[in-house]
């Protein structure tokens, strides 16, 4: 009885944690996609099927060939084996035997004959047609064959003596692989692709407008949170009700008010309009009311001012509070796309930031997947590196919040 | 005290100092565009202008700058300025006409041929009639430059029209970019040796991209990407079009249109030859797994740089009627019409067109200059790979059917009906039939009644 | 000790500044009210423009006169309206001149310097850590303080040689230059007089000469400190969505500047629908329809009879359709795994944390990002998705001697699947988020509700059922909110992982609200139009805070 039960526990627990393995595993493998993709080589992030680990074709010298040549599998007998691949588009026929022409063989046009000589070719009834008889000649055995169709093939040798080689399709042999990472994607895609200057400007963004938004909020929050003045709590509501407002309603008069100061396309527009928001004033409001009066009472009698009870009491009971808000602050900045897509996206590159250029390179790079994945990886790594330093604020950010997403 | 009010003060200090160092280039680089700096400077100084094409790499975007440098160097009085635009997917006609709402557009610059009537009818680029008083149109192309020279009032096109919208820079026309190695594996005839001989037909072109085909799932014979130019040649060739021959009403429902149409859905659908309509065409054709990718001018350059096959080019094969049926694309230099120095920025225009700087430009293989010369077009044959540079100028010369913009509607809202509606159709969604019976009821919206 | 005498000359100059502060409200009214006649005479603004100018100028001028009145009578309001008044004009000056300056796009400036200053950012951090290390001697004071002087000397040289490598000489020479015209001195004086103002209002023996109390004194401090954020929230929130309000009435053009009052029309437009009967279910369109005005939206059968829809604006009602599929199926696949993961997560096992730490990975990630890699994902030929559909078909086929064929989807190209895609990406990033907030509800279900649930031989499924899913009802109804919020904003996946253009395709597939907003606006410029379809999706979004408001009031009494 207690067994069953210990065996059930287990098995309870068991299936427990492999749906939480199998989603993780399904969680992290699309950025596990991407670091691996992002050293890959470009031919290898087009191979079928696809692998994580980057891998790179091997070539090799070959005597009596110049430059190296790449290796394929080729199928000498029944084995495979390595060879260099050493010349291209040799003609070939397709070639069948007239009674049994479900067996092809590929062989090259210049090492047949003509049946009976060329200037008096036989020829046979083949699917009603008159067709033209060749002698193929394999492994010693000549045998009259027709042709069915035409294809080229390759020549392969084997590096080590190139006397011996196979000829056979290039496009269906199997590439020798080595696993190779290429890190230059990573300086490639920064600098053709001018991603360090929007890695600078993201960077600096998101830093103005995470102190900028800290200060506005702690100073609007504490006036909301402690201050009496006449309308302060019809204000409250209205902070309150405008924290759901969809960006998209804002959008085309922002940018309009943007056209008369002068800001499109600078990068003031990115960081001005996004340090007064309604949303951090209400988080600081509501963690500032929770500290107990008293202490500030008593600093008040004490003559300090102010701001001195808010940098020396208030700011220091509520870093849980700003950590948070800067979290959600800095992923806000940081992820930020539509805002620049309107406002910076036009003809000067210099002020693009990180999103706005990483949807520039999709277009630019369709083909290379890897540099795509460097730039991508560029992107979402620094909020991954804050992250695991900072999680617990994130989740805080997370459940405080859960507004703007 | 001191002590404890150092560090807001320190604060205040670091955000004051970063606020100022924020000035430190503005002036070492004088922007022209910032609105509010007025121009102080004493005119004696040179005036700037700036101008702007979308390139599509890093070498286009150098040669552009020399030939900057080089007319820079030739212009008194003036300080040019490149900017490189976006390219192709990041929508450059967006975002000019984003720069031209906020008042930051260049003075010059380049857009595709359909949208000039857009910019035109809006008021947003320059009439230059009156300063091109003996200025000589035919050197160009004929056919843009009927439209370049549309009078929106009078509908009259050509010299004397009183209107001149701008120059051409360059014209660029289809052909079949091919994998040779796949059409030799597949043992398909080579269309380059078709063409030669006047075979290059539609049922030519069938059967080497059947025989292709019938090589993998996971090949393909033919291949395009999904907008109006790729499929419109078809419609083009049957002897049909997206208008009617005035241009004034959608011509999408016509037997001859109907015809190509539906020979391309076969492409597409009943015998399964090409990429997936809407699929990218162009990654599999660089991976070596399409034979025949139609593609401009302007893909030569990322095709030189990345195949890793053997490549050509042969012109677009023989409709029904035995024409081609091919478009002449181009694109224009215009004037913004808010520019401050019009003769100048005319001028500039002159310049950027001359043979010298369009040999410059189509050197580098990414397009065709627009002055009719047979020095240019000799020269152009040089430009290598591909080989069969003629395919372009054979595709110039037959039944070409110039890339126009919509005068008589909006171009864009005429593409937003039309694109979807034929993609359901090569996509096998929709029938010819259907597509047949309402297509023009809904894209005649978008004329002007 | 004060004498009477001392006390009677401060009265005296107090009264004085009392006095020229009194005169300078009534210049600075008449001032405003020149300004309002003036805006009207020459100004090229716009009218509207005009209109929000003379308002501010109005506000002004009569709030000024009625401080003159007011100071004159010795009242306190005197004081509060004058320090307002002039505390706005000193901002104004201060901020006007910053942008004459050139100070904001100054920034653009700064951000092509700020890279070869970011190390010596990284000098501060350093010394706040030295400083900061020097925190655990709490008992050696003298050690800290070494610490501390070193900490503090580090902070200061890096910050010196961040300022310098940025360029703060240039900038500062930049902006000596920019004094070339009149409009920065014009501004100065303006601030200097606002600030003396200020001063003159603000100083003791003012305060008391016009009766200031504690009370008066936390007012103030309240208004200033509020000050900065409800001056941005009223200019960059509260004014444009007054201004997006009235352009939605308009033909606004952005490019043309084109703004005529249009009324109702552009929702008219969005609006307008038209059924009709048809004699037979595959009736030509021109037949049944005024192609003029409509096309066809969709066609249905109802009890043998057919109807066909048509829309004036047919885009708009695809939109809406695709963006309430897109919440329909994003909905139930980002929450029902998240409320299962919570579950098994809310259990004392070990190691939740590192899994509720995985989960919440995708939420961090930018959406540009998350989209180019799925888009990969998703490729045809080579994606992974497909790969592991054929791999899972062909062991099916292998296993049980099946002739499933590979379905070889072709995600994004294809008009069926490309929604799908959209949706089964963004699932993906929002279940760790989602999980999170169910975990953080389950928390709070107080232990007591499932013992007394075990007392009563409730089983596992009993106590999911019976305590967790009703206590969990209010977090449950903030989830989905929210993710409805959120799906209703679609914009982003779609743009950056559907690779069609314009944007929305295939055929219009993938035409999320926001994104043919985004159409309207900023490709075709018709902005007045895009404020009208804002609006109708601000109101769809502020109903469902509505309701998510009125459900909380309702659920905090009886939970």
């Amino acid at each position: 009885m207690r067994s069953t039960y210990r065996v059930i526990m287990f098995l309870q627990t068991a299936g427990a944690y492999a749906i939480l393995i199998f989603f993780a595993y399904l969680m992290l493998f699309p950025f596990l996609f991407m670091f691996s993709t992002s050293l890959k080589d470009q031919t290898d992030t087009f191979r079928y099927p696809p692998r994580l680990i980057p891998q790179e074709q091997t070539t090799v010298s070959v005597p009596g060939y110049d430059g190296l040549k790449p290796l394929y599998y080729a199928l000498v007998g029944d084995e495979k084996r390595p060879y260099a691949l050493v010349e291209t588009n040799i003609q070939a026929g397709v070639f069948a035997n007239p009674n049994n022409p479900e067996v092809t063989i590929t062989h090259p046009l210049s090492d047949v004959q003509p049946t009976g000589g060329a200037d008096s070719q036989q020829t046979v009834t083949f699917n009603g047609e008159e067709t033209k008889l060749w002698d193929v000649t394999v492994e010693g055995v000549t045998t009259p064959m027709v042709q069915l169709s035409q294809t080229v093939l390759g020549r392969f040798v084997d590096p080590e003596n190139p006397s011996l080689q196979v000829l056979q399709n290039v496009r269906l042999s199997e590439p020798v692989e080595k696993p190779t990472i290429r890190p230059e994607n990573y300086s490639e895609v920064t600098t053709l692709n001018g991603l360090d200057r929007s890695l600078t400007n993201t960077t600096l963004i998101t830093i103005a407008v995470v102190t900028g938004q800290l200060i506005t909020s702690v100073l609007g929050g504490y006036a909301l949170a402690r201050l009496r003045f006449p309308g302060r709590d019809q204000l409250f509501v209205v902070y309150l009700g405008t924290i759901m407002i969809p960006f998209v309603v804002l959008i085309t008069p922002l940018y309009q008010l943007m056209v008369l100061i002068g800001w499109v396309d600078k990068l003031a527009a990115l960081i001005i309009p996004w340090i007064f928001t309604a949303y951090g004033t209400f988080l600081m409001r509501q963690f500032f009311i929770t500290i107990p009066k008293e202490i500030e009472e008593a600093a008040l009698i004490d003559g300090a001012s102010r701001l001195q009870i808010l940098w020396k009491i208030f700011i220091p009971a509520s870093v849980p509070a700003l950590a948070t808000l800067a979290t959600f602050t800095f992923l806000y900045a940081w992820n930020s796309f539509f805002w620049p897509l309107v406002i910076i996206n036009t003809g000067n590159r210099a002020n693009h930031v990180l999103t706005l250029s990483l949807s520039i390179l999709r277009g630019k790079a369709a083909d290379n997947a890897n540099l795509v994945m460097a730039g991508a990886a560029i992107a979402v790594l620094p909020p991954m590196i804050v992250y695991i330093l900072a999680q617990r604020f994130f989740v805080e950010s997370a459940t405080s919040s859960g507004v703007k997403g | 005290m001191f002590r404890k009010s150092l560090w807001p003060i320190l604060t205040l200090v670091i955000i004051a100092s970063m606020l100022i160092s924020a000035c430190a280039k503005t002036t070492e680089e004088p922007k022209p565009t910032e609105p509010q700096t007025p121009p102080t400077q004493p005119p004696a100084a040179d005036v700037t202008l700036r101008w702007r094409t979308r390139p599509d790499n890093q070498a286009e975007i150098d040669v552009y700058q020399k030939a900057s440098d080089a007319i820079d160097a030739k212009m008194e009085g003036v300080k040019l300025v490149y900017e490189p635009g976006g390219s192709e997917s990041s929508s450059y006609q967006d975002v000019l006409k984003t720069e031209i709402a906020a008042g930051t557009a260049p003075d010059v610059f380049w857009i595709p041929g359909t949208d000039i009537a857009d910019f035109a009818s809006r008021g947003l680029i320059m009439n230059l009639n009156d300063m091109a008083a003996g200025f000589d149109i035919n050197a160009f192309y004929p056919a843009p430059m009927a439209h370049l020279t549309h009078n929106i009032d009078t509908g009259k096109e050509g010299a004397g029209s009183g209107a001149l919208w701008g120059l051409p820079r360059d014209v660029s026309t289809f052909v079949l970019y091919l994998n040779l190695d796949l059409i030799a594996e597949a043992g398909a005839p080579d269309p380059r040796e078709l063409a030669k001989e006047g075979k290059w037909d539609w049922d030519a072109f069938l059967d080497v991209a059947k025989k292709v085909r019938a090589l993998g799932t996971d090949i393909y014979g033919y291949g395009a990407n999904a907008w109006w130019g790729p499929y419109g040649v078809w419609l083009n060739a049957a002897g049909g079009g997206f208008f009617n021959a005035d241009r004034t009403a959608c011509g999408l429902d016509t037997d001859a249109s109907i015809e190509g149409l539906t020979f391309q859905r076969s492409l597409y659908v009943d015998n399964d030859v090409a990429v997936p309509y809407g699929e990218d065409s162009e990654p599999p054709f660089m991976t070596g797994r399409v034979a025949m990718f139609q593609n401009g001018r302007w893909g030569t350059p990322g095709i030189r740089a990345n195949a890793k096959f053997n490549w050509d080019a042969v012109e677009l094969p023989k409709g029904p009627n035995g024409h081609m049926g091919n478009w002449l694309f181009w694109g224009a230099y215009v004037v913004n019409a808010k520019t401050q120095n019009p003769e100048k920025a005319w001028a500039l225009l002159q310049q950027l067109t001359m043979a010298e700087t369009q040999g410059m430009i189509s050197e580098l293989g990414t397009n065709i200059p627009s002055r009719v010369s047979d020095e240019a077009i000799a020269k152009f044959l040089t430009f290598t790979p591909p080989a069969n540079n003629q395919a372009y100028i054979n595709g110039l010369k037959d039944n070409v059917t110039a890339e126009g913009p919509l005068w008589a509607g909006s171009w864009p809202e005429f593409d937003a009906v039309m694109g979807p509606a034929i993609q359901a159709v090569l996509t096998g969604q929709k029938t010819i039939d259907e597509f047949k019976a309402s297509i023009c009821a809904e894209a005649n919206k978008v004329f002007k009644k | 000790m004060p004498s009477a005498a001392l006390l009677k000359t401060a009265d005296s100059r107090t009264s004085l500044l009392l006095r020229i502060l009194a005169i300078w409200h009534i210049i600075l009214s008449m001032a405003a009210l020149a300004g309002i006649a003036l805006i009207w005479a020459i100004a090229p603004q716009a009218v509207w423009l005009k209109i929000v100018i003379s308002i501010v100028l109005a506000l002004v001028g009569i709030g000024s006169g009625i401080t003159a009145v007011w100071i004159q009578k010795r009242q306190h309001r005197g004081r509060m309206l004058s320090l307002i008044i002039n505390y706005l004009g000193f901002l104004f000056c201060l901020l006007y001149g910053m942008q004459v300056l050139g100070v904001f796009l100054g920034i653009d400036a700064m951000a092509g310097t700020f890279g070869r200053g970011i190390i010596f950012l990284g000098g501060v951090l350093l010394g706040y850590l030295i400083s900061a290390f020097g925190d655990r001697y709490d008992n050696y004071p003298a050690r800290q303080k070494v610490f501390r002087q070193i900490g503090k000397i580090v902070i200061l040289i890096s910050l010196a040689a961040f300022l310098l490598a940025v360029g703060l000489l240039q900038g500062l020479w930049a902006l000596i230059l920019q004094f070339n015209n009149p409009t920065p001195y014009f501004l100065l004086v303006g601030l200097i007089l606002f600030s003396i103002m200020i001063w003159a209002m603000w100083r003791n023996p003012t305060a008391e000469a016009m009766k200031a109390g504690n009370v008066h004194e936390e007012m103030l401090s309240g208004l200033l400190f509020l000050s900065p954020n409800l001056l941005g929230f009223l200019l960059f929130f509260a004014g444009p969505l007054l201004f997006s309000f009235y352009v939605g009435f308009t033909n606004f053009d952005a490019t043309t500047g084109n703004r005529d009052w249009v009324g109702l029309q552009n929702y008219a437009k969005l609006f307008n629908l038209s059924i009709v009967q048809l004699d037979a279910p595959d009736q030509p369109v021109t037949e049944a329809l005024d192609v003029q005005v409509y096309d066809e939206l969709t066609r249905f059968n109802v009890l043998g009879s057919s109807f066909i829809i048509g829309a004036e604006d047919k885009l708009f009602w695809l939109a809406l359709r695709n963006t309430i599929t897109f919440c329909i199926l994003a909905l139930p696949l980002s929450i029902i795994p998240a409320l299962l993961l919570a579950n098994l997560l809310n259990s004392k096992l070990p190691g939740m944390k590192f899994f509720r730490a995985i989960y919440f990975l995708p939420s961090i990630a930018a959406v540009v990002g998350v989209a180019l890699i799925w888009q990969w994902l998703y490729n045809a030929a080579v994606g992974y998705i497909n790969f592991a559909i054929s791999s899972s078909v062909n062991l099916l086929n292998g296993i049980f001697s099946l002739v499933m064929a590979d379905p070889q989807i072709r995600w994004l190209s294809d008009t069926r699947t490309a929604l799908l895609a959209v949706v089964i990406m963004s699932a993906w990033q929002w279940i760790g988020f989602n999980t999170v907030l169910f975990l953080a509800g389950l928390q709070n279900i107080p232990g007591e509700l499932y013992e007394a649930a075990t007392v009563d031989g409730a089983g596992k499924w009993a106590k999911f059922w019976n305590v967790t899913i009703p206590l969990l009802a209010p977090t449950t109804f903030f989830v989905v909110t929210t993710a409805v919020i959120n799906a209703l904003q679609l914009f982003e996946q779609v743009y950056v992982l559907i690779p069609t253009e314009p944007p929305g395709g295939p055929n219009n597939s993938t035409l999320s609200l926001v994104l043919y907003l985004y159409q309207k606006g900023f490709q075709r410029f018709q902005q007045g139009y895009a404020s009208s379809v804002a609006w109708v999706l601000f109101i769809v979004i502020f109903g469902i805070t509505l309701l998510q408001y009125w459900r909380n009031r309702a659920g905090g009494s009886n939970y």
